[in-house]
């Protein structure tokens, strides 16, 4: 329960960290007004907006009127349009999951077998070739894989379209620029796991206890390997609301990512620190439910030291 | 009574190599163990004793290649297959390790492991199984057997998760049983209890066993006959007290005479100068020789073969049996 | 005078619990005194979580006993990490299991062989190189070797490099923690040899901690036997081996692999104890085959007996 506890007011305090940091960066960095308004507006303008949105405060008070307001459920409304940013941002958050979900689900479904293919024949060409097309993946930037990928299927063959969310094709694209990049975390992740779990004296004794090698792998590698990339899965999990902010914007997708972009450039603050507060929230979240498993996983954890 | 070596052996090793992509670990190994027999197996680091069984049972990662025969009962190992090998090992040779605790798999209870044993080798399930998996405890000395099969490997201390190794070596109901420096890696006190249990299963099953240990006189203890090795050959093979008394190759002597007795004058050790050799930087001839004080010039000329001391003893040395040396 | 004095020492861990459960005490050593006059060595034996170690890290001040004191040379030891403590410690070294790991890889064993007079500076750096040739003479390697790195040395050899460390600064105490468990036999039988003879030209003193009775019986001209905290017998090596008085000695004597021993010998039974849930009155009394009720009821005292020799049993002392 302690432990529990502990984990608890860590995340809390986290999350506390990240808002107040991303409060006052924000704040500090443009005045919302000018962009908002336009260079043009007349100053009596720009005055009164700063104070319908409480800007003219000192910035320790708007941060504790925040906290205030976040603490009763009221994450403040839009400067541009005045809508309530929480319902604004919980809208869009669906079509966010919409090509997260299956790309996170693609990522891992051909990332995990592959690491662990790799891992069984490692340091032949095979396991070369998987490494080397993970690499490639990771680095390349998504924008330019999106691009391309636009150029050849939507403009050049014309078989999907090459943006907006009106047909469930539309999706196809992001998804796989999504998939490609990420799918390379869980191959070497996954690669390294069982790379070191075969080389454990228990998979020798398996062995040599008459178990054909692919028992031994499935009953005994593969297990001990699944805990860190369960782990692994977890915090892929937390990141997804905040993975989608570039390939969202190439693809014009109306989800989170780019209503976080058109949020920063018009400096609309509520909605940039209510995406944030989500994004946080769920990443802690995902932290402390991977924390939490680790201990389910994993019997050395579960009932601590040895017993003489 | 007949000794073991008059009888068609249980295993023997003819001609055995193991290399590591070219290095040789183990050369021209001849070695044959009787059912029921006791052999001790006695080495420093790179002598090649745990390689040797390793690589007979094809434990070893590809990038080691073995040679010659491993005969079990006549059936080469080496051309066996994949099946054939994985029913051999466990169900006729079983083996244990040196640290039980990073040997037994961390995340399956112990009383499961040694299901799994008795499931590919008896066709066991169930309760049946279980059955005899608590019974297998029981023979091996774990107490509250019922309570302890359900607990995991970080639950046990060093000495019962040996026992939980020894128990799941058991329950394929090997003829020979391999026991890679079982205790090394334990207290004292428990090492005693480990060997004795050895001992004792031995007795009652009738299994042949090689007990393989740096230590000569934890292998005196148990067995009745003891094989040295250096450098990845055997140097010496004798009945053990023909060892201790007569050993004839200098670095047998070398070996009783480092380690500090119990009782009698405290003085100076007896210690071989210099270093084992590596395996990819032996010396020619005799690899003993740079450190062998009765070392002459014939012997870096070529790699002496066994010679006989007496019907039942050997040793790979050139000075054996010359005028003057003790026999 | 005792060089070095440890007086009723206890050190005690606090150990995280499981997932939700509360921190537990483990009481590592649980009160044991002893003297070390100069020029002598004692052996401080026993099986794993006897305390030994913790008993040897306190004697040079790494640690500090919860309770109890430790005297070196007549001075309390200062507090680890103070200026005095640094000063103390150039005149007491440690040699313990892992020659690779108390060996820096990157640097070559000349150099750290003349290291600790760097760091306490003595001498002059001009005559480095002639006192590393010196050190390494001493230890059986040859001063060329100083240019090696200690990966490409030998154990054997390692262990020797880390010895001549720790005889830079001329310690007047040096403590061994298994100097040579992890070493092969043959090895073993070198760097046991070196430790003889320069226990003999250099009139060291040393605290020889190991699980190897038949070694610290050779090096020693003191035993202390320890058991879960405690020291349970302590004596003269020749008669404490052939003489045990402690059921414990008797046991771990017993224990000892010997070819002569074909029939069963007296095995002790059960496990090692738990630090964490100590026995109450003996801490041995559980697997004691002697045990009587007194023993669980009252933790016996070390006592001295008319030979000369200290034991912590009811029985060896007829008290019962």
């Amino acid at each position: 329960m302690r432990f529990f506890l502990h984990r608890l007011v860590r995340a809390a305090l986290t999350l506390l960290i990240v808002v107040a940091l991303a409060f006052f960066i924000l704040r500090l960095s443009a005045d919302p007004a000018l962009v908002i308004l336009g260079p043009d507006a007349p100053p009596e303008a720009v005055v009164a907006f700063r104070e319908a949105w409480g800007l003219d405060r000192p910035l320790p008070l708007q941060f504790i009127d925040y906290i205030r307001a976040v603490l009763r459920g009221d994450l403040g409304r839009s400067m541009i349009n005045g809508a309530p940013v929480l319902s604004l941002v919980l809208d869009r958050v669906p079509t966010t999951l919409e090509i997260m979900v299956p790309s996170l689900l693609c990522a891992i479904g051909i990332g995990v077998p592959a690491g662990v293919f790799a891992a069984l024949r490692r340091n032949t060409l095979a396991d070369r070739c998987i490494m080397a097309a993970a690499v490639a993946g990771f680095t390349m930037p998504s924008f330019v894989l999106g691009l391309v990928l636009v150029l050849v299927f939507a403009v050049d063959l014309g078989w999907l379209p090459s943006g907006g969310n009106d047909h469930w094709q539309s999706a196809i694209l992001p998804v796989l620029t999504l998939a490609a990049g990420s799918a390379a975390v869980p191959a070497r992740f996954t690669r390294g796991a069982m790379v070191e779990v075969l080389g454990q004296t228990y998979i020798r004794t398996a062995s040599a206890k008459g178990l054909l090698w692919d028992a031994v792998v499935r009953r005994h590698a593969l297990p001990n390997a699944a805990i860190p990339v369960v782990t692994m899965v977890g915090f892929m999990v937390g990141g997804m609301l905040a993975g989608a902010v570039v390939t969202e914007s190439v693809f014009s997708w109306p989800g989170l990512g780019r209503l976080m972009v058109t949020s920063v450039a018009s400096r609309d603050l509520a909605v940039v620190q209510c995406i944030l507060l989500l994004v946080a929230t769920t990443m802690v979240g995902a932290n402390l439910t991977v924390d939490l498993l680790y201990g389910v996983l994993d019997p050395r954890l579960r009932r601590g030291g040895g017993s003489h | 009574m007949p000794r073991p070596t008059d009888r068609p052996p249980l295993v023997e090793l003819r001609d055995f190599g193991v290399a590591f992509t070219d290095v040789p670990a183990v050369r021209a190994l001849n070695l044959r163990i009787g059912r029921g027999e006791a052999l001790g197996l006695v080495g420093e680091s790179g002598s090649g004793k745990s390689v040797t069984w390793l690589g007979a049972l094809g434990l070893l990662p590809s990038t080691a290649t073995t040679t010659g025969q491993v005969l079990l009962e006549g059936e080469d190992l080496l051309v066996a297959s994949q099946q054939r090998l994985a029913h051999v090992r466990g169900g006729r040779i079983g083996l244990i390790f040196q640290d039980p605790v990073s040997a037994l798999n961390p995340i399956h209870r112990v009383g499961d492991q040694v299901i799994e044993a008795l499931r590919v080798h008896r066709r066991l399930t169930g309760t049946a199984a279980r059955a005899e998996a608590k019974r297998l405890f029981d023979r091996v000395g774990i107490p509250d057997a019922e309570h302890r099969l359900e607990l995991y490997p970080h639950e046990l201390s060093g000495g019962q998760n040996q026992r939980v190794m020894i128990a799941m070596a058991l329950a394929g109901q090997p003829d020979l049983l391999i026991a890679d420096e079982p205790t090394t890696a334990l207290d004292t006190t428990i090492q005693a209890q480990i060997l004795d249990l050895l001992d004792q299963l031995r007795r009652d099953t009738g299994m042949a066993l090689v007990l393989i240990s740096h230590d000569l006189s934890v292998v005196a203890e148990l067995c009745s006959r003891i094989a040295v090795m250096y450098a990845g050959r055997i140097v010496e093979t004798a009945p053990t007290d023909a060892l201790f008394e007569h050993a004839a190759h200098p670095y047998t002597r070398g070996l009783l005479g480092a380690v500090p007795p119990l009782t009698g004058p405290r003085q100076r050790l007896l210690a071989i100068p210099g270093n084992v050799p590596e395996p990819w930087n032996l010396p020619p001839g005799c690899a003993f020789a740079p450190r062998c004080a009765l070392a002459g010039d014939d012997c870096a000329a070529r790699v002496p073969a066994l010679r006989q001391v007496s019907p039942t003893h050997n040793a790979a040395c050139l000075r054996v049996g010359q005028p003057g040396m003790p026999a | 005078m005792s060089l070095l004095e440890l007086h009723d020492v206890h050190r005690v861990y606090r150990v995280a619990g499981r997932m939700f459960g509360a921190r537990r005490q483990v009481r590592a050593v649980a009160g044991v005194s002893l003297m070390l006059q100069r020029g002598r060595t004692l052996g401080l034996v026993g099986e794993s979580g006897c305390g030994k170690s913790t008993t040897g890290r306190m004697a040079l001040g790494l640690e500090q006993p919860d309770e109890g004191s430790v005297a070196f040379d007549g001075a309390a030891m200062p507090p680890p990490g103070t200026a005095s403590w640094r000063r103390t410690r150039a005149r007491m070294q440690l040699v313990f299991q892992d020659p690779l790991g108390a060996l820096d890889r990157r640097l070559p064993i000349g150099t750290q062989v003349t290291e600790p007079l760097d760091v306490h500076g003595i001498g002059s750096t001009t005559d480095r190189s002639a006192r590393a040739a010196e050190l390494l003479r001493a230890v059986g390697l040859r001063p060329d070797q100083a240019a090696q790195y200690p990966h490409e040395l030998s154990g054997g050899q390692r262990q020797r490099a880390v010895l001549a460390r720790a005889l830079a600064t001329q310690p007047d105490l040096l403590v061994c923690d298994e100097p040579v468990s992890a070493l092969d036999v043959s090895i073993q039988a070198q760097v046991v040899n070196l430790l003889i003879d320069l226990q003999e030209r250099l009139g060291l003193t040393m605290l020889f901690i190991s699980h190897d009775l038949k070694l610290v019986r050779l090096i020693a001209n003191e035993v202390a036997v320890m058991y879960l905290g405690l020291i349970v017998e302590q004596g003269e090596p020749e008669t404490l081996f052939a003489q045990p008085a402690h059921p414990y000695t008797q046991a771990l004597l017993a224990a000892i692999p010997d070819r002569s021993r074909h029939g069963r010998r007296a095995l002790l039974a059960g496990e090692p104890p738990n630090p964490a849930a100590r026995p109450t009155g003996c801490a041995f009394h559980p697997r004691c085959p002697l045990a009587v009720p007194r023993c669980r009821d009252e933790s016996p005292a070390l006592l001295r007996r008319a030979d000369g020799r200290l034991v912590a049993c009811h029985l060896a002392h007829d008290t019962v």
